[in-house]
């Protein structure tokens, strides 16, 4: 009998929590804009990816380069104004061309860069960077990392084979979390 | 005259004692005749007119005087033998001995003596006792009747 | 004795099956107590565990905001039968993935457990909560929650209990047994040996032994000492019977010589008093009647002879009767009396007095008390002592005569003192014996037996007899009468 009160009672309890959680859940998303969350995603990505050491490239900090136009303004610089990857300092640059992509560690390709993405690929594979884009089809044509919005949720697909041709290794925990995942140029 | 008197009759085993006694009753005129036997047996036999005495003729007698120790039958044996036949009952019985024994006086009286004397050693004593048993006893008792008839006065 | 014996039996069945229940109960609560400790730790642990993995495998869920993933990472709980609920919460709070067993879409929030860094247990009736921060590159991005259900726990404990109940049975049962078997072992021969110990009290038979049974050293101890015990009673006893069988018998014995002996002298006091003066009386007689026949023809001497003869002879009587006087105060019977002394002495002193004959004396008679004796036997004892101490103060022109007593605890002295001739210390103890004398018959008459006569006489009364005194200078004789009653 007072089991029997008891449990109701702690289902009740349990259930009023559970609304207010998914409450709370559901209004984060729209408050955080989609540049903030990719943003935080750029550098989020560094904890799971292996860079091969260039000597073109400082490894002492972290650098994350913006190729062609900056989608995400101050939100990029604020997001990793006190970020710190593997004990390294985080830094942003902005850069309009693919050679000054030796230094970095990811370069973010704008959408800008769409029209030039098949001199691009080789030039920034051959520099050992991580290449992520918002750019439709950008994994299909050898970037690595694509954000793609599904449910107004920001998710990413993953072209492995592209990593690993520019020496980079990804963890497989990255890769579970990936919406999709390409082991060849073309495939999915 | 002596004939008339009744006889005295002493029962004495010791030819001393017996001569002594017959002293001192002589010395003192105890005109009695006197009979002697030498124990016990003798005694009865006299008294009974048996045996050595068969002829006797049965006389009342004045005294018995008895020696409390004899041969064969003792003076005590004796005096029962005469305290407890009727004809002889009345007898006077006097023991003569020297024992100081109060074991024989007490057997004595029990058996219905008259008198019990003690020879005495120093003889003017003993002349005086025996002297006064025979004034007693020859002289101033009167017997008894004498239960069966008989002729008086005869000697032995 | 069964009853007695029974309860033996009973209380040692009870004791065996209370410390068996007792060591039962107390190893099966220790062992599952522990084992439930053991059983939760590794319960804890095997949570732990689980909890690390899923937080490891939902840090880029979290970072990456894929709640299916969670999901899908929670799921691998299945595994685990105990886990009913595991959820995963944002650092802010909000549940960003669940699981539960039994599939419900909505389940309850799970109780949150207090973290600091590192993970927490908490352990109610029902279950175990834990909860363990997800950490990445130093920062707490979300928190994994399990809670596990305690009914394989309850079922472990349900499981431990029906054991030891099983085994308390079974072990009950044979303390039964065990109690059964001590019941042969102990107290079969005790109650033995009580039957035994009550057949000897009830027939004082010593003779009967307690039988031997069983093998217990201790028991086997006891019956061995106690008939022991009874084998030393039963010795003693029939020795005890022995020694007074025979005591009966020498006493039997020695009355019966005593009484052959007495009457043996009996016989030889009689036939002397009554042979032995038969010659005197002749001496005498016959000396008298010479005296009579041929006094006349005698001369003087010759009278004298006759005399003489007559006075020896007569001395002789004399002698004869005291030493038959003295014989028969050795054999007769004794009984005492309270006596007033100072009126025996009295009769004693008139007595003696014939013989004073216008001599002065002067008697010194104490107050004298009363003492326990035969006054038939004191009398002569009296009379003997007084006309001593008057016979050796003739020579004196004035006899002094001392008669007292002094008391003593235990008995009472008296004494007769005189001032008359004495004697030489050295032949005191010459004194009391019979026959024997310290002066010539002609100085003192007498025949030597009145002081064997007295000691005698105080030795029946239990008392001593002693003299003092020195030539020409008096004597002093004491005797001594045991007071009644007095430790002797």
């Amino acid at each position: 009998m007072m089991r029997g009160h008891r449990r109701i009672l702690a289902a009740c309890v349990a259930a009023v929590f559970a609304a207010i959680s998914v409450a709370g859940a559901d209004a984060q998303s729209p408050r955080r804009s989609e540049y903030e969350v990719k943003a935080a995603y750029l550098f989020t990505f560094a904890r799971f990816v292996e860079w091969t050491p260039r000597p073109s490239r400082d490894d002492s900090s972290f650098t994350i380069c913006i190729l062609g136009a900056d989608p995400f303004g101050a939100t990029l610089d604020m997001t990793l104004s006190e970020a710190v990857i593997r004990g390294r300092r985080v830094g942003a640059r902005r850069i309009s061309e693919p050679d000054a992509a030796a230094g970095c560690h990811i370069v973010f390709v704008s959408t800008s860069e769409d029209r030039r993405m098949a001199d691009l690929v080789p030039l920034l594979a051959g520099a050992g960077v991580l290449t992520v884009s918002d750019m439709p089809k950008f994994t299909e044509r050898g970037g690595m990392i694509q954000f793609v919005t599904a449910a107004n949720r920001v998710r990413f697909e993953i072209n492995l084979q592209s990593a690993r041709q520019a020496g980079l290794m990804m963890s497989s925990e990255l890769l579970r979390v990936a919406s999709a995942v390409r082991n060849a140029t073309g495939s999915m | 005259m002596t004939a008339d008197l009744p006889r005295i009759l002493i029962a004495e085993d010791s030819d001393n004692d017996l001569e002594l006694t017959l002293a001192a009753l002589r010395s003192h005129r105890v005109a009695n005749e006197v009979d002697v036997v030498h124990d016990g047996a003798e005694a009865l036999d006299y008294l009974y007119c048996r045996g050595a005495f068969a002829g006797r003729t049965r006389a009342s007698l004045a005294l018995v005087l008895l020696d409390l120790k004899m041969p064969k039958l003792d003076g005590l044996e004796v005096l029962r033998q005469i305290k407890s036949d009727p004809a002889l009952r009345l007898t006077p019985v006097v023991m003569l001995t020297s024992s100081r024994e109060e074991v024989d006086l007490v057997r004595s009286y029990e058996l219905g003596v008259n008198a019990y004397v003690v020879k005495p050693v120093e003889f003017g004593a003993f002349m005086a006792a025996v002297k006064q048993l025979g004034a007693f006893w020859a002289v101033l008792n009167e017997l008894p009747p004498m239960p069966v008839a008989a002729a008086g006065g005869s000697g032995a | 004795m069964p009853q007695r014996s029974r309860s033996i039996a009973r209380r040692l069945t009870f004791m065996n099956m209370l410390v068996s229940s007792i060591a039962l109960l107390i190893a099966g609560v220790a062992f599952s107590a522990y084992d439930l400790a053991t059983f939760r730790a590794a319960t804890v642990r095997a949570l732990s565990t689980e909890a690390r993995m899923v937080a490891s495998n939902s840090v880029t869920a979290l970072l990456f905001n894929d709640p299916d993933t969670a999901t899908h990472t929670l799921g691998a709980l299945r595994a685990s039968p105990d886990v009913v609920l595991a959820q995963i919460y944002s650092p802010d709070g909000h549940l960003f993935a669940s699981y539960s067993r039994d599939g419900s879409t909505r389940p309850a929030a799970l109780p949150l457990v207090p973290t600091g860094s590192d993970e927490a247990a908490v352990m109610s009736t029902s279950s175990i909560d834990l909860a363990r921060p997800i950490v990445s590159e130093g920062a707490t991005i979300g928190t994994v929650r399990i809670q596990a259900d305690l009914q394989a726990m309850y079922l472990r404990l349900l499981r431990y209990a029906s054991i030891v109940a099983v085994v308390l049975i079974l072990s009950l049962a044979g303390a039964l047994l065990v109690s059964y078997l001590s019941q042969r072992a102990i107290s079969r021969p005790l109650a033995a040996v009580a039957e035994s110990a009550r057949q000897v009290s009830q027939a004082r038979d010593y003779s009967i032994r307690a039988p031997r049974i069983g093998t217990a050293y201790e028991l086997a101890v006891l019956v061995d000492s106690f008939n022991g015990m009874l084998a030393e009673v039963q010795a003693r006893d029939e020795s005890l019977r022995d020694a007074r069988t025979q005591l009966e018998a020498r006493v039997r014995e020695r009355t019966d010589e005593l009484r052959a002996i007495n009457s043996e002298l009996e016989a030889f006091t009689y036939s002397v008093s009554h042979d032995l003066r038969a010659p005197l009386r002749h001496i005498t007689g016959f000396a008298s009647l010479l005296d009579q026949h041929a006094g006349g023809s005698l001369d003087d001497q010759g009278r004298r002879y006759l005399t003489t003869i007559s006075g020896a002879a007569t001395r002789m009587a004399t002698l004869i009767d005291d030493l038959l006087a003295f014989s028969r105060m050795g054999r007769a019977s004794l009984t005492k009396r309270h006596v007033d002394l100072s009126q025996l002495v009295r009769e004693a002193r008139d007595e003696v007095s014939t013989d004073i004959d216008g001599r002065r004396v002067t008697w010194n008679v104490q107050d004298l008390p009363a003492v326990e004796a035969d006054p038939a036997l004191l009398r002569p004892v009296l009379v003997n002592l007084l006309s001593n101490a008057l016979k050796y103060t003739s020579t004196r022109d004035e006899a002094r005569i001392d008669i007292g007593a002094e008391p003593h605890p235990d008995e009472v002295v008296v004494f007769v003192r005189d001032n008359g001739v004495g004697f030489d210390m050295a032949y005191a103890h010459k004194l009391f014996g019979v026959f024997q004398r310290l002066h010539r018959a002609d100085e003192f008459s007498g025949t030597g037996i009145g002081l064997a006569n007295v000691r005698r006489i105080i030795q029946r009364h239990g008392g001593r007899t002693w003299a003092e005194g020195a030539v020409d200078a008096g004597a002093t004789f004491y005797f001594s009468l045991p007071i009644q009653g007095a430790a002797a």
